[in-house]
């Protein structure tokens, strides 16, 4: 098998206002996978079923080659877990929650999270307790980094830290994945973060998976066109018409969103007597906040 | 793994955990002091047993024990529940594995105060001038501690390894229990007349704290010194 991690229509419901809903995910082995949502979208919960600690109303799920929940201790031995929240024990200095940590993990690289300690400028002795977000971050990063996990599940790791905390918890993880081509899954809000580092992406909104793709084709295949003589209705378009809108709110130039773009398709317009003025590119952003439109067709969201 | 789990669990009850052992020492040689001072001058046998046997101080012997189980057991999920278990849950044990860890770590914490009052009592047995015909028996009632901190450790350790909801839940049930056996009881005596008289909120902790129930031990015989 080729994937890392692998939801087939998952469901997991937790009240009558929120449910995840046949989740599928394929994370290719080896792959930097962005899981993009906004908050509240069910990407935590996600991320708490493949790691065992919730157990799905329905679907299956498989991690590294076993079965969730059946396999969780061989599987986590191999997954270094970030989560959204810290989770290490306050009262203990940085060299103490090492130590506890390595007790648990065979592969746990005690050389190597010394070097990390120094790389991520933590002092060992410092109690967790007194430590700032972003050290608390880069503590979290090096427990999981530590483990040489084939996989690392990281859960909004940057949320709240500052500019230079989030380069370098960025910055180790890319080291790691670059010197061990370990499968990395990366779930955030923060689009222009995983756009840099991500080569496969995930979109979630309100428990639905709405789009999973590599990054480049998610990024190249949505489009801003400028369209004159916009024709009224665009279901012959070898593309999807995500959204349109007249330019000032009146005139017959319109500013189409559009997905699945590719260039040869311009001969669509000529076809329909209009003129193709414009081809945008979209920035990851762009795209994720189109996609969440088009997905949600009674919701006004902003750009 | 356990010596780690062991550790984490003394950083946090450490602190709590000095009055307690204080408290475990001094309380044996406290029960006794005054005693047998004027044992050669002819204290009756019979007097002195009702003073130690029944004296101000016994009661708080398995009170004592109580209270150090509860707060081993609460500080043992401590951090658990604070962290909403992610930490314990992202590790790669079964739950039951680690659940057993932590519980041994525990005992293995209750064994500082449980020495304490061993050495305690047998300060305490070494410090009274016994007349013929009484016996101390600090070993005994140390072993008694002991057993009585097990005990409430593990009840407590059970209920707080649930969530508050789980811990409502029990707690709630073995209330109801309590309450419904008794009002089944006046119930059955108007079809049952042989029934009169019985109690099953007695009967039922009867069952609890006698008879060999779970929690018989602590209210068997806590003295220090007998005949």
């Amino acid at each position: 098998m080729n994937n890392a991690i692998e939801l087939a229509d998952v469901g997991w419901r937790a009240s009558k206002v929120f449910a995840l809903d046949s989740v599928t995910i394929r994370v290719p082995r080896g792959a930097i996978y962005g899981f993009l949502g906004p908050n509240g979208s069910g990407k935590t919960t996600t991320i708490r079923l493949f790691m065992g600690m919730m157990k799905a109303d329905t679907g299956a799920i498989r991690v590294l080659d076993r079965e969730v929940p059946r396999e969780m201790k061989s599987i986590l031995a191999r997954v270094g877990y970030v989560p959204e929240r810290p989770h290490v024990y306050p009262a203990l200095t940085v060299a103490e929650q090492v130590r506890y940590h390595a007790s648990f993990f065979r592969l746990f690289d005690d050389g190597w999270a010394r070097e990390l300690i120094d790389r991520l400028r933590l002092d060992p002795d410092q109690k967790i307790a007194r430590m700032s977000k972003g050290e608390t971050g880069k503590l979290l990063l090096l427990l999981a980094l530590s483990q040489r996990p084939e996989l690392l599940v990281l859960d909004e790791p940057t949320e709240g830290l500052d500019p230079v905390a989030r380069r370098d918890v960025l910055t180790a993880v890319l080291d790691y994945v670059s010197e061990t081509s370990a499968t990395v899954f990366i779930s955030s809000h923060l689009v222009h973060e995983l756009e840099r580092i991500c080569d496969w992406v995930g979109v979630m909104d309100g428990g639905r998976i709405v789009a999973e793709t590599p990054m480049q084709h998610f990024k190249n295949g949505t489009k801003r066109l400028r369209v004159a003589q916009a024709p009224a209705t665009a279901a012959d378009a070898p593309f999807t018409l995500v959204s349109r809108q007249s330019e000032n709110g009146v005139g017959s130039t319109e500013t189409w969103i559009v997905r699945g773009w590719d260039a040869s398709m311009r001969y669509y317009f000529e076809g329909a007597g209009a003129t193709l003025r414009d081809v945008v590119d979209l920035d990851l952003e762009e795209s994720f906040v189109e996609l969440l439109r088009s997905s949600r067709p009674s919701t006004k969201l902003g750009s | 793994m356990y010596q780690p789990m062991l550790f984490v669990h003394w950083k946090q009850v450490r602190l709590l955990l000095i009055p307690f052992v204080v408290a475990a020492f001094g309380l044996p040689m406290l029960a006794v002091q005054g005693l047998g001072a004027d044992a050669t001058g002819g204290v009756s046998a019979e007097v002195y047993q009702i003073v130690s046997g029944y004296q101000l101080w016994l009661p708080l012997f398995p009170m004592l024990a109580g209270a150090i189980g509860i707060v081993l057991a609460l500080t043992a999920w401590n951090w658990d529940h604070r962290l909403g278990h992610v930490y314990a849950l992202s590790l790669p044990v079964a739950r039951w594995e680690y659940a057993l860890l932590k519980m041994g770590a525990g005992v293995a914490l209750g064994l500082v105060p449980a020495l304490a009052f061993w050495v305690g009592a047998h300060v305490a047995a070494a410090s009274v001038a016994l007349p013929a015909g009484l016996n101390a028996y600090p070993n005994q009632l140390a072993l008694r501690f002991l057993l009585a901190m097990i005990m409430s450790y593990a009840f407590f350790f059970a209920l707080g390894s649930g969530t508050i909801k789980t811990t409502v839940w029990v707690v709630s049930a073995i209330f109801a229990v309590l309450v419904g056996s008794e009002l089944l009881g006046d119930v059955l005596v108007l079809y049952f007349s042989g029934l009169e008289g019985v109690s099953f909120l007695e009967l039922a902790t009867d069952w609890l704290v006698e008879m060999g129930g779970p929690f018989e031990v602590f209210v068997g015989n806590w003295t220090l010194i007998d005949v």
